[in-house]
């Protein structure tokens, strides 16, 4: 009887596969032995003694074969003929007729066995497809370069205020940085903004931009017709009423006219003189407008004072300039301008950052964890088509022992398999391609709109193709490999005696494969797992208001025609009295910036008796400016004090309401009411309210400090509507829209949304990372359950001779049973174990994709290995059924 | 390579020199060569196989030792197990290193450095 080997020790064997060739051949025994000497004599010293000795053996070799391949890779041609097995191949040939023959014999090899073929194809497919299906999503956000000539060199720039990041740019500061750099060809400025278009049937609404006109030198912008802005053109001081209109735009709004330009529009009031049209799909950082318009228009009131931070600047870098240097080169004009204005410049900076960074940096982790997600998937269809062979080399040991016979050397055999592998696997690609093809399509509807990219932009290329060329190749090679390396390894006696190959060896890499996939399943089911649980904790987080029934929408005034704070608020005063009016409304309010809009503005403020210790350093609050009734509209609770009252207007004493967690951080232990808090420069404001926390622009932000002004105290032309609708939301846009136009018949109202449409896309991004983490971890789950459910079927019809010798020296059929079971059992708990090491791992790689829940999340951990082991267990189950059903009388006839 | 200078292979890595000092009275296969230094450093360098075969291979391919010719072996003896002994050319470059090592521990003590006077 041969001595029991562990299945740690049988990894450890199949493992040594893994060695480069010249190694392996010539040591791979020595170590097996010695590996072998070694766990001997840990198991007489106890169980711990036993671990610790797996652990240090199993680091040993893989620190080994890394060493061993960087050897063999530097001095790729070693002769190993010394130690070789000579290659007798009867004649030489040209390698050419060498790999057309083996291909032939391939392609006949695979036809002879469907069944085989179908089943190892399809897996491929599935596994290759979806590789293929997810790497066209990161080829168009991560690779494809953005479509600006030499794009690498084109950057955002952001101001900085203190310890805050991403800030907007003061105008004047940009202005002194164009003129003060040394590392940039060319700096822009740039403004996206709702324009209102008047002058047709209904007011419309522009998305426009203001721009300066190095903005388009900047992004080498090209036209269709008529020219680009000049300096003077665009300058604050010598602005022109001109305008550029994007082709889209162009197209669809303005049918195509050919006799647009030198024609006049009507924008936010003025009129303005059409002179030139962009070419087809012209790109602009952040979103592509309808319209550029001088950046000199900007309508803000102080919109491009010193100290606002108003506008957004895009530069190119001079050639060779790299993005430190540039940060270097603004840093340094930013500590310039501190000191020359220290009123608005106190802790004001700047922060180069490139625009593919700016645009991808936030996806490329999520991206790379559906990306590994989906190729361990591959990684198990691997294992698994390797198994199938593996079965499959039984059947064809007598094929392969008379070509042995016939002189076909072992290296040639191996070569011979490893090309049906590729073949098949190329098969399995081809397949792919159908499985990618629908799948990117799937991906385009599921997650199209949530990249920051055209959505077209996904599609199979020629870089994709070749990258599921590429995998369809690795792939045969990595599932190839096993079987080759076993008939290399077979004895040509043992082969022609005995009707099976490989025997326990074989049982051992089989073995080895299972517990791999088992494992891996693992590590995906608990990455989904705690996605899974992250989602549920994103969806239980209350907002802080009640979002059914809830309608937004938005609009902004013409300062033109709105150019005082008492127009601006006898339109809104008379604006809410409509919205009230209408038929179906509970309740309705103004608010400059509603929750989850994007919208929102923050202030350093003041705090009376708690002066700032330096400047950049003061508290920031959320300012929000809202009508009374705001918070009972949208049912946030007013925990103190009471709502913004109707006598709070303009030239009563300043007051504001504040949220719970700004009384709370500020006044411990003390009413804040009646405690006086100053908003930039303005005058003091007197709280009389505080009110419940919301979330203002995604979920799982950090509770935010909030302050809630009366809209009557400083009335601004831009502002959202929240109405409370009896019925469904939406059902009230047009009756809105309606009041709006009652009131204002040239004023456009835009983005109508029901508020739980906007909750909903808050989750609906770490909805679709659960998802499909979830769907590669039930495939992966599903190919596994088949994997060892294949593996112990194996083994039982090679026992079955022995199972009948058992049941008919009166074993029942409940032992038998158990034996296989047991045997199964051996594999899930060694899989279990690797499973939960490799998932810890993939945990960390998790970690800052996941809310609410912990990295090593017990629940999830134990939940998933639950499961794991349940359907491993089940697909054990049914070998184990038919062994216990052996007739011991057929099976001893059978031998 | 093979035997050019013997000073050329100097300093050795510790683990080097401790295989050939393990061949230094008789061969050996790898396990017994393991053990051997295991033994003889205290448990303090202690190789899996991975290192072991790796620095023999390094080590043949040096000609600091080679893979001494099948002999009649004891019968329970695998016989996978192949023995390796010293090359003259090892033989010599271990000496050189001995004497090295022990002109380095010379001069430690004359300044004092080593204290006690357990080197060999």
């Amino acid at each position: 009887m041969k001595p029991r080997v562990s299945i740690v020790e049988r990894l450890y064997r199949a493992s040594l596969a893994l060695y480069p060739r010249a190694f392996r051949d010539r040591f791979a025994d020595e170590v097996r032995e010695f590996a072998h000497l070694r766990v001997r004599a840990a198991r007489c010293k106890g169980s711990a003694a036993l671990a610790r000795e797996t652990t240090s053996l199993f680091s040993d070799l893989t620190a080994s074969i890394a060493k061993q391949w960087l050897i063999a890779l530097r001095e790729p041609r070693r002769t190993t003929t010394d130690y070789d097995t000579p290659t007798v191949d009867a004649l030489p040939r040209d390698n050419m007729d060498i790999v057309i023959q083996d291909l032939r014999f391939a392609l006949r090899a695979l036809a002879r066995r469907p069944g085989f073929t179908i089943v190892a194809a399809l897996t491929l497919a599935l596994g290759i497809g979806a590789n293929t299906a997810i790497f066209s999503v990161v080829n168009a956000v991560l690779i494809r370069p953005l479509p600006y000539n030499n794009p690498d060199q084109v950057m955002l720039v952001w101001g900085t205020q203190g310890q805050q990041a991403n800030q907007g740019v003061v105008y004047a500061d940009y202005v002194d940085w164009r003129a003060r750099n040394h590392t940039f060809t060319e700096m822009g400025a740039f403004r996206p903004q709702s324009v209102n278009l008047t002058g047709g049937d209904t007011p419309d609404r522009l998305i426009g931009s203001f721009v300066s006109a190095s903005l388009f030198r900047v992004l080498n912008t090209k036209l269709s017709q008529g020219r680009l802005f000049t300096n003077a053109e665009t300058e604050v001081a010598t602005k022109a009423p001109v305008a550029i209109l994007q082709y889209e735009a162009w197209r669809s709004r303005f049918g195509s006219r050919s006799d647009m330009l030198g024609k006049t529009i009507v924008v936010n009031g003025t009129t303005f003189t059409v002179i030139g049209i962009t070419a087809p799909n012209t790109p602009i950082p952040l979103g592509a407008p309808d319209i550029y318009l001088p950046i000199g228009y900007y309508p803000n009131a102080n919109g491009l004072d010193r100290g606002v931070r108003g506008i957004l600047v895009a530069a190119r870098l001079k050639p060779g300039v790299s993005v430190a240097a540039a940060q270097r080169d603004l840093s340094n004009i930013a500590k310039q301008l501190e000191q020359e204005y220290p009123a608005t410049n106190a802790g004001t900076g700047a922060q180069v950052i490139s625009l593919k960074e700016q645009m991808v940096g936030g996806l490329r982790e999520s991206l790379l964890i559906i990306v590994g997600a989906v190729a361990v998937v591959l990684l198990i269809a691997c294992a698994n088509v390797a198994n199938l062979q593996l079965a499959r080399g039984a059947a064809r040991s007598r094929e392969l022992s008379v070509r042995a016979a016939l002189g076909a050397g072992r290296a040639r055999i191996a070569q011979q398999l490893l090309t049906e592998s590729v073949v098949l696997s190329i098969i399995g690609g081809v397949a792919g391609m159908a499985v990618a093809v629908g799948l990117t399509k799937a991906l385009v509807t599921l997650i199209g709109p949530q990249l920051p990219i055209d959505a077209t932009d996904i599609r199979l290329d020629v870089r994709v193709l070749l990258f599921a060329l590429g995998i369809s190749i690795a792939t045969g090679i990595l599932f190839g490999l096993a079987p080759a390396w076993q008939a290399s390894r077979a004895n040509l006696n043992d082969m022609l005696r005995s009707r099976m190959s490989g025997g326990l060896a074989s049982v051992a890499t089989r073995n080895s494969l299972v517990i791999i996939q088992l494992a891996l399943s693992l590590a995906l089911l608990a990455s989904a797992g705690l996605l899974t649980r992250s989602l549920m904790a994103l969806q239980r987080v209350d907002p802080g208001f009640d979002g059914s029934n809830l309608l937004t929408a938005q609009f902004r005034l013409p300062a033109g025609k709105y150019d005082s704070p008492d127009k601006i608020w006898a339109m809104f005063e008379r604006t809410v009295a409509e919205l009230r009016a209408i038929p179906g409304v509970e309740a309705a309010a103004l608010v400059r910036a509603s929750p989850l809009s994007q919208n929102g503005e923050s202030y350093s403020i003041e705090i009376e008796g708690k002066p700032a210790v330096k400047a950049g350093d003061a508290p920031q609050m959320l300012v929000n400016s809202v009508t009374r009734g705001y918070f009972s509209t949208m049912r946030i609770p007013v925990l103190l004090g009471h709502d913004i009252a109707p006598t709070d207007r303009m030239g009563s004493p300043g007051v504001i309401v504040v949220n719970k967690s700004f009384a709370d951080a500020t006044w411990p232990n003390q009413s804040p009411l009646g405690k006086r808090i100053k908003i930039g420069d303005e005058d003091w404001r007197t709280v009389i309210g505080v009110v419940g926390d919301t979330k203002h622009y995604t979920l799982n932000e950090k509770q935010l400090l909030q302050g809630y002004i009366p809209h009557a105290q400083r009335p601004q032309i831009f502002t959202s509507i929240v109405v409370r609708a009896k019925g469904n939301a939406l059902d009230l846009a047009k009756p809105v829209r309606e009041a709006i136009w009652r009131v204002d018949r040239d004023q456009p109202v835009w983005r109508f949304r029901a508020m739980e449409q906007d909750l909903d896309a808050v989750v609906t991004s770490k909805k679709t990372m659960m998802m499909l983490t979830g769907l590669f971890a039930l495939v992966a789950l599903l190919v596994a359950a088949v994997g060892i459910y294949g593996v112990l079927s194996y083994t039982m019809t090679q026992r079955t001779q022995e199972v009948g010798i058992r049941m008919a020296l009166g074993a029942e059929m409940r032992h038998v049973r158990r034996m296989v079971l047991g045997e199964g059992m051996r594999l899930i708990v060694v899989a279990v174990f690797i499973g939960l090491a490799v998932s810890f791992g993939a945990a960390r790689l998790l970690r800052n994709q996941l809310f609410g829940v912990a990295p090593l999340d017990a629940l999830t951990f134990v939940a998933v290995t639950v499961i794991l082991a349940g359907v491993a267990m089940l697909a054990c189950y049914i070998p184990a059924r038919r062994a216990s059903r052996i007739d011991p009388m057929v099976a001893l006839r059978a031998e | 390579m093979a035997k050019t200078d013997a000073q050329s292979q100097l300093p050795l890595t510790a683990v080097v020199l401790h295989i050939l000092l393990a061949l230094a009275d008789g061969e050996r296969h790898g396990y017994a060569i393991a053990q051997e230094i295991e033994h003889t450093t205290d448990g303090q360098i202690r190789m899996g196989p991975g290192t072991l075969y790796g620095s023999i291979q390094r080590m043949l391919g040096a000609s600091l030792i080679e893979e001494a010719p099948a002999r009649r072996r004891p019968v329970e003896d695998d016989e996978r197990r192949r023995y390796y002994r010293l090359t003259s050319f090892g033989r010599r470059v271990l000496e050189l290193e001995l004497e090295r090592l022990s002109q380095v521990v010379r001069v430690a003590r004359q300044k004092q450095l080593v204290r006690d006077a357990e080197v060999a």
